[in-house]
């Protein structure tokens, strides 16, 4: 399959998507709802921990609200494309319906990754957005195309390395018979996205700034907004975004091999 | 009384058994209690770098707030109780308990103190071989009257913990799907019952109208108890009522939402 057959179906992943959106319309407002307290615990944190310190790490509260900001665009970027798709990976596995998207046409990470698209994760990402507008606007940044472009490339950068993680975590459901609970490592480790990378230090900086890119998804975005764009930024994130994808597909097929399907 | 007793035990042994069949999960979940501990250490280490203290509590009283907090989840919290009792309601085996001299909170009370008695000792496994470097964050010193407060705060934490699992489980009655429900009321939990950020830290007049509400009762109250939040005998003892009235608040309120429930609900076939 060419790339404009994928195109296409994607198109039409999203066209069901929105139709089945506006079939369940209370559904879809209670999600906004739940995202949008989410994100409002997370500001809150920032809120009380500033009415008792005045920085952390060298980070002060617009800054500390714009990484938060930003780590919450990421999430919510993956929770709109890919986060319910892959979340479900486990359960078709384990009942057997994997059989469904291996007997479609196209590669099966995609099929399985894009069949549906979360138009509330779609809106807070709008929220997050918002949020990360906000906290430029308190720091009187005026940022500029280059610095805008930059911001997005580094963005989406990070979503792919989401992706790759995700991937790799519900991969384990070819060699585990469960992965729940296992899932929920996923947010773990993007927790370590709302901290400021000088707060890391020794054993923590080398997992998670150098190892695990989970802090510098949300930091070198952020970065580039208070600092201006920083050409070994784009370099470390965008080569990283590039490994982590590559290996949770991998990981992914080389479980999928593993993988008995219900009618054999 | 005898009968009952050997009715309920064989449900938490059948309990014990599905829950040791996961324990894997488990550990995996524990290991990434103990990522976020580390996460939370980073942050307030970063946040103590030019104070001594905040809230009037060190570092390492923090830590110790935040590390016994995660004991606490695997010994009281509800992990997906509310999703398998809807599931139980949508799929409809919930029927075999409605012709059956069983009561179902009673049932799945069981199960629920069963699998925390499972995760409440995997919890302990990774705490200590990490001995050596959460020493100095475990409570220290703490003094008899707070032990004996903390044994019944603990105990109806995680029937409050449970019973709101439950009745948001009965929600299945009523609508298709309830994880929506279950993850805005996770939200507000989190937040209210202190696993974010401990509640004292909140500007005063929140902090006050929060002893009110149940979430206070979940985690930062029992914890409280043990890491010296909770100030006073008084304190502890006006506490350990609250708690009690919310308990009995969700039980009868389970109770209720379990009868209309019946009302609408089908059982077809058998």
């Amino acid at each position: 399959m060419n790339l404009l057959a994928y195109v296409r179906i994607w198109l039409a992943s999203i066209r069901y998507s929105v139709v089945r959106t506006m079939m369940f319309r209370f559904d879809f407002f209670l999600w906004i709802a739940v995202d949008i307290s989410w994100m409002a615990v997370n500001l809150f944190l920032v809120e009380v921990m500033f009415q008792h310190v005045d920085s952390i790490a060298g980070w002060d509260k617009p800054e500390m609200i714009l990484l938060v900001g930003t780590a919450m665009l990421v999430m919510r970027l993956f929770m709109t494309f890919f986060m319910t798709n892959l979340f479900s990976i486990d359960r078709s596995v384990r009942e057997g319906t994997l059989d469904f998207y291996l007997a479609q046409p196209g590669n099966p990470l995609f099929m399985l990754a894009t069949r549906r698209i979360e138009l509330d994760g779609m809106l807070n990402s709008f929220v997050a957005l918002g949020i990360v507008v906000y906290a430029a606007g308190q720091l009187g940044i005026q940022p500029s195309p280059l610095e805008i472009i930059t911001y997005g490339f580094l963005v989406f950068c990070g979503l792919a390395i989401h992706f790759g993680t995700m991937v790799m975590l519900v991969g384990l459901a070819f060699w585990i018979t469960r992965v729940q609970g296992i899932e929920g490592g996923y947010f773990a480790l993007f927790d370590l996205s709302r901290l400021p990378r000088p707060a890391l230090r020794g054993l923590m900086e080398v997992a998670f700034v150098y190892v695990f890119p989970a802090v510098i998804i949300s930091n070198f975005p952020s970065e580039t907004l208070i600092h201006g764009v920083r050409a070994w930024q784009i370099a470390w994130l965008g080569g990283i975004a590039v490994a982590w994808f590559a290996a949770g597909a991998t990981f992914f097929h080389l479980g999928l091999k593993r993988y008995s399907s219900a009618s054999s | 009384m005898i009968a009952v007793l050997t009715k309920y035990r064989h449900v938490f042994g059948m309990g014990l058994q599905n829950a040791l069949v996961y324990r894997w999960n488990f550990i995996m979940r524990v290991a990434f209690s103990l990522l976020h501990l580390a996460a939370v250490a980073v942050l307030w280490r970063a946040a103590y770098a030019n104070k001594a203290s905040i809230g009037g509590f060190s570092f390492e009283e923090t830590m110790s707030y935040f590390l016994l907090l995660i004991v606490a989840n695997y010994l009281i919290s509800a992990f997906n109780e509310d999703y398998q009792i809807g599931e139980e309601i949508r799929g409809g085996t919930i029927n075999q308990f409605l012709t059956k001299p069983i009561n179902y909170y009673t049932y799945r009370l069981t199960l629920f103190f069963a699998s925390r008695a499972v995760t409440g000792v995997i919890v302990f496994i990774p705490l200590v071989l990490l001995l050596p470097l959460l020493g100095d964050y475990l409570p220290q010193n703490v003094e008899v009257w707070r032990w004996v407060a903390a044994i019944p705060a603990f105990a109806l934490a995680a029937i409050i913990q449970f019973s709101i699992a439950y009745c948001f489980g009965l929600l299945a009655f009523w609508f298709l799907e309830i994880q929506g429900f279950v993850i805005l009321s996770f939200a507000i939990e989190t937040l209210l019952s202190g696993q974010i950020f401990p509640l004292d830290l909140m500007p005063e007049p929140l902090y006050r109208l929060s002893h009110w509400l149940p979430f206070y009762y979940q985690a930062y109250f029992p914890v409280g108890l043990l890491t010296g939040r909770i100030e006073s005998i008084g304190e502890a003892h006006s506490g350990l009522l609250i708690q009690l009235a919310w308990t009995v608040a969700f039980i009868v309120g389970g109770g209720v939402l379990w009868q209309f429930g019946l009302r609408r609900h089908t059982a077809v076939g058998g």
